[in-house]
């Protein structure tokens, strides 16, 4: 449509061409900033205050999905696609022969505005290219925020990325402004980032997400004493990388996402499989596999297990181990490494227990630890809780009986395991056990980095 | 002989029925909730037409809410909006159920018994699909300025979405139309909602749109077709998240799955 759009511009009259330009900016606009991971619309809960427009609902709402699958929550744009930097993954790279845009603020609160009312969105995601300058950037997107929220008293959700290098008294106005922001860690090790960002600096992407960290802390501490202080990024912040275009292990990553967590107090971490959208000799060849989605999965997966499963990076992987099994989800793996836990009786096991074992969620653990105490729970009372036995099975009893004979024995337990398997891409069922845990870009395995694990 | 209380398919329609039950104080066994019009006749059982009235509606809601707790009551007020023939026998089981607890707040965690069970699930179905709709929901821009939003829900699902709108949107008219129920929440601007039934909306003035609803629509649709990322396309997943049912009264799904 955009495209079609595009060219029949070309040649209008100056009067028919400012409506035409809105359909083509949008979809300049809207292609360069589908690569960004991304649409949450979750963790701040905000009723409207009935003069307004918008909301926000703590759990997040999807408005619709795209063909790829993905989630379309918010209206995910870029300010301007022209960018004075060269970072070679880049579609908007300012090598790169694209058409360029610019929305105008006045341009972006129409669309929320009328978008939202619509109810086919559930806020903006706002991102950018580098124009001019980080602080000349910075000042745009605050100054589109600002019409946003003060002339069109819009409530709803607003994720804006902070740009790495703008002045912190900048981030610091947006970030009244805004539900969520991020900073974008591009790529998982600082190598990665010199080797392929040559203008970006690990130090300059650290330094916005500092700076929200501690101005959070400091305004919590002042919401506690003054209810009515405005809210400083009240969702939190998140970051993406980008997996699969330098040789990074799973474990480097995990480390990295670990100490994210931990020191850096982000909401999500997010992984973005590698997208082919440019040549250039230092990024991986071109294959026909497509981006290695099955590796995005499994750090997902993982990235789960650390946040709200109790496990640490180093239970999962290591030195000797460094990347996840393609066969089992990271759980699983862990489980059959593990079977001296193993089998966990339900009547009986604590929760941490509980949320070990494979195919039991953080929902079917909770609701087994309640329902228990009201009776003993035996396979059919579970499978009325809601809870999927396919594969927790193996690792179970209830009142001290499994549900059929089964040899707690890693070999036995796997080989069952991969009978009743998850749906996995072609390629990797047709494998066989002896390539266990090789990965679709394994070819970079031989040099990777082994410095600069943690941020 | 097994009492059957008949009532309307409503919330002051079952409420009521549990009303009659809870006070002729009827063990599970000796009687059932049936929902007219889904009535499955059977043999050996004595019929009785409920009265119903707000005022047992509220009798029964101020029960449930003393004894049983805040929670239970919403887990107990969405099963009672599922399309489901045994929702009413559900429920008073599960309330009955409750009795035999020491702590009868603690009801709707005992999902070892299978009426809770029933309730717990019939609950979650509603609470799934009304949460859905607050995101599937499409409003068209009528020439009035009137916002229209037309749905297709399996339950009955309008009083729960409607007050998220009614908050979000408050500076606005809308209205939203349950095609499967025949019911429409009328919103005028900052008023509160109200829940209309079997009267009659001109029906032709919800095609005429204003004049730059098009505009937008075809703004939004093109939105959504480019910021899928080719090489990741995968219908199935897509499937998985928006199943077909909504998609008819989606503006961006419109001709052409």
């Amino acid at each position: 449509m955009g495209e079609d759009t595009g060219i029949q511009t070309i040649g209008l009259k100056q009067t028919e061409k400012r409506e035409l330009d809105i359909y083509e900016k949008l979809h300049i606009l809207t292609d360069a900033a589908k690569y960004d991971v991304a649409c949450t619309s979750s963790g701040v809960d905000r009723r409207g205050d009935g003069k307004g427009m918008g909301n926000c609902e703590k759990a997040g709402i999807c408005h619709s999905f795209s063909a790829d699958g993905r989630c379309i929550s918010l209206l995910k744009i870029l300010f301007t696609n022209e960018c004075i930097y060269d970072c070679k993954y880049c579609v908007n790279r300012v090598s790169n022969d694209v058409r360029r845009t610019s929305f105008t603020p006045d341009e972006i609160c129409r669309l929320t505005m009328e978008f939202y009312r619509r109810n086919y969105i559930e806020g903006l995601f706002l991102s950018s290219g580098i124009l001019k300058s980080p602080d000349y950037t910075m000042e745009l997107l605050y100054e589109s925020l600002y019409k946003l929220r003060t002339e069109c008293h819009f409530q709803g959700y607003i994720h804006v990325k902070a740009i790495p290098g703008a002045s912190p008294e900048l981030i610091r106005k947006v970030g009244f402004l805004a539900d969520r922001m991020s900073v974008n860690l591009e790529l998982p090790t600082a190598e990665g980032l010199k080797l392929l960002a040559p203008h970006k600096s690990r130090k300059n992407i650290l330094t916005p997400m500092r700076l929200v960290q501690k101005e959070r802390d400091e305004n919590s501490r002042e919401l506690a004493l003054y209810r009515q202080t405005p809210k400083f990024v009240p969702a939190g912040q998140s970051t993406q990388m980008i997996i699969g275009a330098t040789p990074e292990s799973d474990y480097q990553i995990m480390k990295v996402t670990e100490s994210l967590y931990k020191k850096f107090e982000l909401k999500r971490v997010f992984y973005s499989a590698f997208v082919h959208v440019n040549e250039d000799k230092a990024l991986p060849a071109r294959t026909d596999d497509g981006p290695p989605l099955l590796r995005e999965h499994r750090l997902y997966q993982a990235d789960w297990l650390l946040r709200y499963y109790h496990f640490q990076a180093d239970e999962l992987l290591s030195e000797e181990e460094p990347n996840f099994n393609v066969l089992f989800d990271p759980k699983c793996n862990w489980a059959l490494r593990h079977l001296e836990y193993f089998p966990v009786e339900i009547n009986r096991a604590d929760y941490e227990m509980l949320l070990r074992v494979p195919g039991l969620g953080y929902k079917s653990a909770t609701r087994i630890v309640k329902a228990r105490r009201l009776g003993t729970l035996d396979f059919a009372d579970l499978k009325k809780l809601g809870v999927v036995l396919k594969r927790a099975v193996y690792f179970i009893t209830c009142n001290g009986k499994t549900m059929y004979p089964i040899k707690i024995e890693e070999e036995s337990i796997a080989r069952n395991l991969l009978d009743s398997r998850e749906k996995l891409p072609q390629e990797v069922r047709n494998l066989g056990y002896r390539q266990l845990s090789l990965f679709d870009d394994v070819r970079f395995r031989e040099n990777f980095y082994e410095k600069d694990l943690c941020v | 002989m097994k009492k059957i209380y008949v009532c309307n398919d409503t919330i002051t329609g079952i409420f009521s029925a549990i009303y009659d039950a809870w006070k002729e104080g009827r063990e599970e066994k000796e009687c059932g909730i049936a929902l007219k019009g889904m009535l499955e006749q059977e043999l050996f059982c004595e019929y009785l037409p409920v009265e119903e009235s707000i005022h047992k509606e509220q009798a029964v809601e101020r029960l449930i809410k003393k004894h049983l707790g805040g929670q239970a009551y919403a887990d107990i007020w969405q099963a009672a909006l599922a399309a489901d023939r045994d929702k009413g026998d559900a429920i008073y089981g599960t309330m009955l159920a409750a009795r035999r607890l020491c702590d009868s707040k603690k009801i709707m965690e005992h999902l070892s018994h299978p009426q809770v069970e029933r309730v717990f699930e019939l609950s979650r179905k509603v609470g799934s699909e009304a949460h859905n709709y607050k995101g599937f929901l499409r409003f068209r821009e009528l020439s009035g300025g009137i916002l229209y939003g037309g749905i297709a829900p399996k339950n009955r699902i309008l009083t729960c979405i409607a007050p998220h709108f009614a908050d979000r949107l408050p500076q606005e008219n809308w209205l939203i139309h349950d095609k499967t129920h025949h019911m429409y929440a009328v919103h005028e601007a900052g008023k509160e909602w109200v829940l209309v039934e079997n009267e009659r909306i001109q029906e032709e003035r919800l095609g005429q749109v204003s004049e730059n609803e098009q505009m937008y629509a075809s703004l939004w649709t093109a939105f959504c077709r480019t910021i899928s990322i080719e090489s990741r396309e995968n219908p199935r997943c897509q499937m998985q998240h928006l199943p077909l049912r909504y998609r008819p009264e989606m503006t961006e799904m419109a001709g052409g799955v």
